[in-house]
């Protein structure tokens, strides 16, 4: 840090901020200048917000130093770890909004709604840096304030006001769980910051067994809610169903980025002493939200209500990498992240273009005959289908082989078959659409709403998964070296 | 490591994606139905003489992998993209691009619907099974294994039979349930093995007893559904009867061989103690192929689904074979795999000529049909024989040193069974009269007796394009009958490398390498105490 100097007064320790504070600055700003946009060119908006997207995945890049940095008196960090799970966070964010210029342009007061990604955004970046309890709670509720909002944004639809209600009760109760068991945490250790907790812990004695145990049930149940742990999962997919799907696409994505990103330092930093606890736990529920997950998928009938399924699914098969607690278990969560950005946002902008003429395409059966139709399109969502069920030479395969790796190496042999026997009953689900799709013949004319953003979308996102199949290698090392840094 | 190929240049992965690019230039390029069928059989030649020199130029005197390659793929995990071919592997890879070639000449006229991507399934499918044949890294293996499920699934479901959606569905979450087992189980040699996915590593590898057991038992599921085995074999006659011709032409041909491939690649070299132990379940299960699915296919009215009944019979052979250690039976039953190949394919084919003019496969709606297609009834007849083994077919050979195998069975397969070998013998020998039974009692059904349908009298005879096909075929099992030598060379020295692997208890390794390893645990310690101080 030393031999960078700046020609105007500005603390070098903010460098590392860089991002967040542009991110904040932009969206205050656009906040205004919306006013000034004229109800036809909102699409400015939203491409504003795109670029203050990527270029924020760029400036993070560009704060990375070889060593951690921290700022605010060791309050904020930039470590190579937060660099990746931010890079994510900003092109999940990015690729909900690309998939929402053409979805909500009929809607009132669209400009705000990307003012509020952004913010939600800025929440995710500053709780995957955050060294202590206090950063990170003000990060998740930034987040979730603003997702409530974006949930429930359809005002004059029944649903997605039922689905903001109920994500944002839920939510509620989640972060007062959360911050009750930091009062655990704080109450036994006298501290927020996560590395002296986790000496606290280690060095606290058994009279203080009973309020440890409490703290760290209390925080990974408020954890758990956020990222849809069985048995916290409930919220999923009401508001998944009900939320505007561009929504829900980047909800299924950026934030479960930032969850997996604080968990793992909360675990690795807070909770050493407490592996045998929380594996333990952690494995009850990975257990219970597989079978959720995967089998509650194979009834539904709607495809975001599916997909909601099938996040927890996924979900469960990440967890494998939190009870693995070994480098490459973390690893494997981040490449598995990275691969279901990739696919999870291919599939929902699929599902966004299937909006016809007073249907929503959001019925499985409603698929039916894409492949005549649009052989394009089918290809693409059947290439996704395909990686979501974890099927080789597509992207989504290496995401479950790298974590299930780690847990066999950690010695979950079961655990990890129990989770191949589910990802087998999980194909089914995904190889019921392919079946809509290729096998069945069209009722309804398709007619897309298409746009040239829209195309590109799919294509990258198709062509991203195919090459992450084929050559995952650089992926996994980037990932393994981002990890390293944490342990 | 020195890398065997004597050609210097990848013919390996020229011969893989060869297929692949091809298929990618025909979906981006060709346009028009026709074209596009000319363009998928250029491919398709194009791929089967770049296999050819694998095996002109094949060394027979030798069980080494050949035409190997060798690159890092993924180095994180030490998954290597490596490719060789032994004597058991390399006859498939030719047996693959041949029967491709038959597969797209034989949809020419019957597939109207969705041209292109049916020949686009094709190609890639050909890729993912010449993969699965030169894959040598347990992973690479894998990735193959299951990326083949893609292909076969929508080539059932688009283009099958009436019930095709519940027969394809039904055959992928068969073999992925199976197919996920093998996972964990080269997972857990990765770490045991020491960091390696290396098939090659794995079989000098000495795991020790219980672990092989485990292994065996989850490399015995992904394997079973694939052969298919009694009882999870009730895949494979949905499969075949909704699949289009071509698809059970392939199925029936390559993918069933799969399964038996992995038993010969993986459980008898890498787990032979397991091997040894499973002897019964594995000779049991074997006779009631034989045996059971038999009498089974004698009672099908679907002309596929009976052929599929004696695929599943046919291939009880070769797990019998395969489990006997001998090299007569093992040479046998690769050979059956060989010449059930062909055959099954040519019948399949038979029932297509068929279906394409009644568009029904049941045995009632025919008869008298060698009355009206005399050329037709003259070929379905030779391979009819050739299924029941008439000595003169390829499947011939096969049968008699399976079972010659049999009765000379090793002293292993003797130990671990309650009876003798002779008595396995004996009741696998009654599928010469049980193939012949269902086998003749069809023919005499579909192609013999007096023309009493209408529909039949219209049928018209075999069109030159539907006879080409024919051609190889009957030459292969005709020659590979009165001649299986050349074949039989190239199995050879693998087959006898292969047996040698297979007899040798890992158990002694094991328990060496268990006494030297808290002691290699401690000099292990000792280093990391010097380095730390």
């Amino acid at each position: 840090m030393a031999n960078i100097s700046f020609p105007y007064p500005f603390p070098d320790h903010l460098f590392a901020l860089m991002p967040e504070i542009f991110v904040a600055v932009v969206a205050m700003a656009l906040l205004l200048l919306d006013l000034f946009i004229a109800r036809e060119k909102k699409a400015i908006t939203a491409y504003i917000a795109i670029a203050t997207c990527l270029t924020a995945a760029v400036l993070v890049v560009q704060a990375m130093m070889p060593e951690p940095t921290t700022a605010f008196y060791g309050f904020f960090m930039l470590d190579h770890f937060a660099v990746l799970a931010k890079v994510l966070i900003c092109l999940g964010t990015a690729m909900g909004m690309i998939l929402s210029v053409n979805y909500m342009k009929d809607e009132a007061n669209v400009g705000e709604y990307y003012v509020l990604m952004l913010f939600s955004m800025l929440g995710m970046m500053l709780m995957v840096s955050a060294t202590n309890f206090i950063i990170m709670y003000l990060g998740l509720e930034l987040m979730a304030l603003c997702i409530y909002v974006l949930v429930g944004y359809q005002r004059d639809r029944l649903r997605s006001n039922e689905a903001a209600l109920k994500y944002f009760i839920l939510g509620a109760l989640s972060s007062c769980m959360l911050l009750y068991g930091i009062t655990f945490f704080y109450g036994v250790t006298g501290s927020f910051n996560f590395i002296a907790i986790g000496k606290g812990l280690a060095a606290a004695g058994g009279d203080a067994y009973s309020a440890v145990m409490l703290g760290l049930v209390f925080i990974i149940a408020g954890l758990g809610f956020k990222v849809s742990m069985a048995p916290f999962h409930m919220w999923t997919p009401d508001a998944y169903e009900g939320a505007p799907t561009p929504v829900t696409a980047f909800m299924a994505v950026a934030p479960k980025v930032a969850g997996f990103a604080i968990f793992i330092r909360i675990l690795v930093d807070v909770m050493p002493a407490l592996l045998h606890q929380y594996t333990m736990i952690l494995t009850v529920m990975a257990v219970l939200t597989m079978a959720v997950g995967n089998l509650a998928a194979i009834a539904q009938r709607n495809i975001k209500r599916m997909m909601a399924y099938s996040t927890i699914g996924h979900v469960g098969f990440i967890m494998l990498g939190l009870i693995a607690a070994n480098a490459d278990g973390y690893a494997g969560i981040m490449v598995y992240l990275t691969i279901y950005l990739f696919m999870n946002m291919g599939a929902f902008a699929i599902i966004i273009l299937m909006q016809r003429e007073g249907i929503q395409g959001e019925l499985l059966a409603d698929f039916a005959g894409l492949s005549r139709a649009r052989p394009g399109y089918a290809l693409a969502m059947g290439l996704m289908l395909f990686s979501l069920a974890g099927i080789p030479f597509l992207g989504g395969f290496w995401g479950k082989y790298v974590v299930f790796m780690a847990a066999v190496e950690a010695g979950h042999l079961y655990l990890v078959l129990y989770a191949l026997l589910f990802s087998a009953v999980g194909a089914f689900y995904y190889i019921r659409v392919v079946k809509y799709i290729y096998f069945d013949e069209e009722k309804v004319a398709f007619n897309f709403q298409e746009s040239r953003l829209m195309q590109a979308t799919v294509l990258v996102m198709a062509i991203a998964v195919v090459a992450l199949g084929v050559y995952p290698d650089p992926l996994i090392n980037l990932c393994k070296q981002a990890v390293a840094g944490l342990i | 490591m020195d890398l065997n190929n004597v050609l210097g240049f990848p013919i390996l992965s020229l011969s893989i994606f060869l297929p692949m690019l091809g298929a990618l230039i025909i979906w981006l390029f060709v346009r028009g139905d026709q074209a596009v069928r000319w363009a998928a059989l250029a491919v398709s030649v194009a791929t089967f003489i770049v296999t050819l020199p694998l095996a002109f130029m094949f060394d027979e005197s030798t069980s080494h992998m050949q035409f190997e390659e060798l690159h890092p793929w993924i180095a994180s995990f030490h998954v290597n993209y490596h490719l060789g071919v032994d004597g058991i592997s390399m006859p498939f890879i030719v047996l693959t691009s041949l029967l491709t070639i038959i597969c797209i000449i034989s949809a020419w006229e019957c597939i109207q619907t969705r041209v292109k991507e049916y020949m686009l399934a094709f190609l890639i499918l050909e890729t993912t099974l010449i993969g699965v044949f030169s894959a040598l890294d347990a992973i690479l293996f894998y990735f193959f294994w299951e990326a083949m499920l893609i292909p076969m699934y929508l080539i059932i479901g688009v283009w099958g039979g009436q019930n095709r959606v519940y027969a394809t569905v039904k055959f992928f979450l068969y073999t992925l349930a199976g197919s996920v087992l093998m996972l964990i189980a080269l997972l857990a040699m990765y770490f045991k093995a020491g960091h390696t996915f290396s098939m090659l590593a794995f079989m000098d590898y000495p795991f020790d007893f219980t672990w092989q057991l485990w292994i065996w038992i989850a490399f015995f599921f992904a394997f079973a559904v694939k052969v298919p085995m009694w009882p999870v074999h009730t895949w494979l006659p949905d499969a075949h009867t909704e699949a289009p011709t071509a698809g059970s032409v392939i199925l029936a041909g390559i993918l069933l061989k799969m399964g038996a491939y992995g038993f010969l690649r993986f459980s008898l070299p890498m787990l032979p103690d397991a091997s040894h132990y499973f002897v019964p379940l594995m000779v049991v299960l074997s006779l009631i192929a034989i045996v059971y699915i038999s009498l089974v296919a004698m009672m099908q009215t679907d002309m596929k689904r009976l052929i599929a009944y004696s695929s599943i019979a046919h291939m009880g052979f070769v797990t019998l074979g395969a489990f006997m250690f001998t090299g007569i039976a093992l040479e046998g039953a690769l050979f059956g795999m060989i010449s059930h190949g062909f055959v099954a394919a040519a019948l399949f084919l038979c029932v297509g000529v068929m279906y394409d003019r009644l568009h029904t496969r049941d045995i009632a709606a025919y008869g008298g049909v060698a009355n009206v297609m005399p050329i037709f009834g003259a070929v379905i007849i030779l391979f009819a024989m050739a299924n029941v083994a008439l000595p003169g077919a390829s499947s011939f050979v096969a049968e008699i040193m399976v079972l010659i195998g049999t009765f000379d069975a090793s002293t292993i397969t003797q130990a671990h069974l309650p009876v003798s070998v002779k008595w396995v013998a004996i009741v696998a020998a009654s599928s010469v009269v049980l193939s012949a039974c269902y086998t003749l009692w069809m023919c005499k059904r579909v192609v013999f007796g007096d023309v009493k349908k209408e529909s039949v009298a219209s049928m018209k005879d075999m069109s030159v394009r539907e006879f080409s096909f024919f051609v190889p075929l009957i030459v292969l099992v005709a020659w590979l009958g009165l001649y299986p030598k050349p074949v039989l060379d190239v199995l050879h020295k693998s087959v006898t490398h292969l047996v040698a692997q297979a007899k040798t208890s890992k158990l002694g390794a094991a328990t060496a390498l268990a006494q030297a390893a808290p002691v290699l645990v401690a000099v292990r310690h000792e280093r990391l105490k010097e380095r730390n101080n």
